[in-house]
């Protein structure tokens, strides 16, 4: 299993795609002026093929998609980014006024929709937000990761333990159910606290629980 | 005397022929002028009289030119001239539209045709003149009343386009916007270090800034110049360049976007043709938008433009799709006005684009595509361009 500093890229990277040169360098430039890594393609198709789709899954920032656009559009590789399991959020922007167009990208999971010409300010936000969400993302995939693993390291016994225990049954009742003496049970138990790495049964269940 | 026609005296006889003669002369609506070969008057017509407004005792004994304006009038002696000299007539026994002067100074358009009087005593020529003013109102009218169609087509193609002209203008507005806040955030950060460095970028951003404005201005120029009221006029065209610039406008139907344009142009030599810009753009701007409505469900398929010589004076020009194609049923009426496939469509679409070929002395034609869509061309005459300007065009005309 992959580990947490190898999983997502350290670095926040805005991917800005727009067919339009102008757009794509001014928008570039605004970024570089307030210090936020960004890069650049004048297509959909080049941005999908400058990434393995294992390292796509992995990718740590935000996108800033233009909707219409020659071949590919917008719309198109959102569907094939969703489909490569793409961890980033999308703010569309688009020169036309279309609300149904905005309405299916919203519906679809972007995460802003951005009507040109935009004040500067409201991109700066909109992208601050995204990468916000994004390390959120990040923070909750890693966290399930290694409450997954922790659950992978009990024995097939630990297991059923911890269930009915966060089912809120009495060790009495356990031991009797699995078949097993009372002392074992707390043996078990305690093994279950150790490996989950948690203090107190409310700390277990929240873990567990958050998981499922 | 019970004889008369015995007694005839071939004085009679002279007298009479002279007299149908006279009878037929005054009784034709065409004018016409007997004058010798210094261009002095000898026959002045009824019909004459009424079309010049002269009397004939105004007119017998002067010269012709006194019914001719500038440069006519100029050039007549020479004329006359020449054809003594050397037997070449430039006019005698082809009619040819020539302008004419009123005694009140009006010039109004004539048809004339010029003759030589043989077997007289000396040399004479005879002018038939018809006033053609309202043969030459009508065709004016046509044109103008052609260009009124399509100006009126033009904008309500316009009025359709309104959201693609925003996107057109809002991609530079957008991206002046953002340099001018990077700019902004720029000199807002302290950083004494670099300054030449800094200073430069800030310069090479001011320039894209005013490159951009520049860029949002000539959206509104293109559009403007397709939409204006206007008349018609013709001049020499770099016909690729043409096709390019249309190509820009035509991205204010946003649909173009998606499709995207394939160009196969003939290069060398470019071609150049005598044509009304903005109605050929128009032609182009339709069957590209009629293109791209052809292939509404295959939404990144290009349109292809091709142009080619056929021979060294007529171009073709192609606009090819893959989409739907034309019914043999439809094809027939595809020219016709008010036909059309489109619920939105008015139908004068295809029939104002060929009355603009047409005009330009063509024929715009439809022919299948392969393997599927269609194909509309049109043919017209062009020049080779020498050195890619259209000033240079190399002249075959006499």
């Amino acid at each position: 299993m992959k580990n947490k500093s190898t999983l997502f890229k350290a670095e926040q990277i805005v991917h800005i795609i727009d067919d339009d040169e102008a757009v794509l360098d001014s928008l570039s430039m605004l970024l570089d002026s307030v210090g936020v890594q960004n890069a650049i393609y004048d297509n959909a198709q080049t941005f999908l093929n400058s990434f393995s789709s294992d390292d796509i899954s992995m990718l740590s920032g935000c996108i800033v998609l233009d909707i219409r656009m020659p071949g590919m559009s917008g719309m198109e590789c959102q569907q094939r980014l969703e489909a490569l399991k793409c961890p980033l959020p999308i703010i569309f922007v688009t020169g036309h006024g279309d609300v149904p167009m905005a309405v299916e990208a919203m519906k679809k999971g972007a995460i802003e929709f951005i009507q040109k010409p935009f004040r500067e300010q409201v991109l700066l936000d909109c992208i601050q937000h995204a990468l916000e969400v994004n390390r959120n993302n990040q923070q909750r995939t890693l966290h399930a990761l290694e409450v997954e693993k922790r659950c992978k390291s009990l024995t097939e016994r630990e297991n059923e333990v911890m269930h009915r225990v966060i089912a809120g049954q009495a060790n009495k009742v356990i031991a009797s159910e699995l078949n097993l003496s009372q002392r074992t049970v707390e043996i078990h138990r305690a093994n279950v606290m150790d490996k989950m790495q948690v203090k107190s049964l409310a700390e277990l269940v929240t873990l567990v629980v958050a998981k499922e | 005397m019970n004889s008369t026609h015995k007694l005839t005296n071939p004085n009679q006889d002279e007298a009479d022929a002279l007299a149908k003669l006279n009878a037929i002369l005054n009784a034709t609506v065409d004018a016409m002028i007997i004058i010798d070969h210094t261009g002095t008057i000898e026959l002045f017509n009824a019909a004459a009289q009424r079309m010049f407004g002269y009397s004939v005792q105004e007119v017998i004994g002067k010269n012709i030119k006194m019914l001719m304006p500038e440069p006519y009038r100029k050039e007549h002696d020479q004329y006359l001239d020449n054809y003594m000299k050397t037997n070449q007539a430039r006019i005698i026994g082809i009619g040819r539209e020539v302008k004419a002067c009123k005694k009140d100074g009006e010039i109004f358009p004539i048809e004339l045709s010029v003759g030589e009087v043989k077997e007289s005593s000396h040399k004479q020529f005879v002018g038939i003149i018809r006033d053609i003013s309202d043969q030459v109102q009508a065709r004016s009218d046509a044109i103008a009343n052609r260009e009124r169609l399509a100006h009126v087509t033009r904008l309500s193609t316009m009025g359709e386009m309104a959201a693609g002209i925003a996107h057109e203008i809002n991609q530079p507005l957008s991206a002046v916007s953002s340099y001018a806040q990077a700019c902004k955030n720029l000199l807002q950060r302290e950083n004494s270090q670099a300054d030449a460095f800094q200073k430069q970028k800030l310069t090479d951003t001011l320039e894209k800034i005013s490159n951009q404005a520049l860029r949002a201005g000539e959206v509104i120029r293109r559009l403007r110049e397709f939409v204006k009221k206007r008349n018609t006029e013709r001049e020499y065209i770099n016909f690729n360049d043409l096709i390019q610039d249309t190509i820009d406008l035509a991205k204010v139907d946003t649909r173009l976007l998606d499709h995207g344009i394939q160009l196969d142009l003939c290069s060398a030599p470019t071609p150049c043709l005598l044509i009304d810009q903005v109605q050929l753009q128009q032609v182009l701007f339709n069957l590209i938008r009629n293109a791209i409505d052809a292939m509404e469900d295959q939404p990144s398929a290009p349109v292809v433009i091709q142009s080619k010589w056929i021979n060294e004076q007529y171009l073709e020009v192609s606009i090819c799709d893959t989409g739907y194609g034309i019914t043999e049923e439809n094809r027939a009426r595809l020219f016709h006005p008010f036909f059309t496939t489109k619920t939105s469509g008015m139908g004068m679409g295809l029939p104002i684009c060929q009355s603009i070929i047409q005009s330009h002395g063509g024929e715009l034609k439809h022919s299948a595509g392969s393997p599927q869509g269609s194909v509309f061309s049109f043919t017209l005459p062009a020049k080779p361009i020498v050195n890619n300007n259209t000033d240079e065009v190399t002249n075959n005309e006499e």
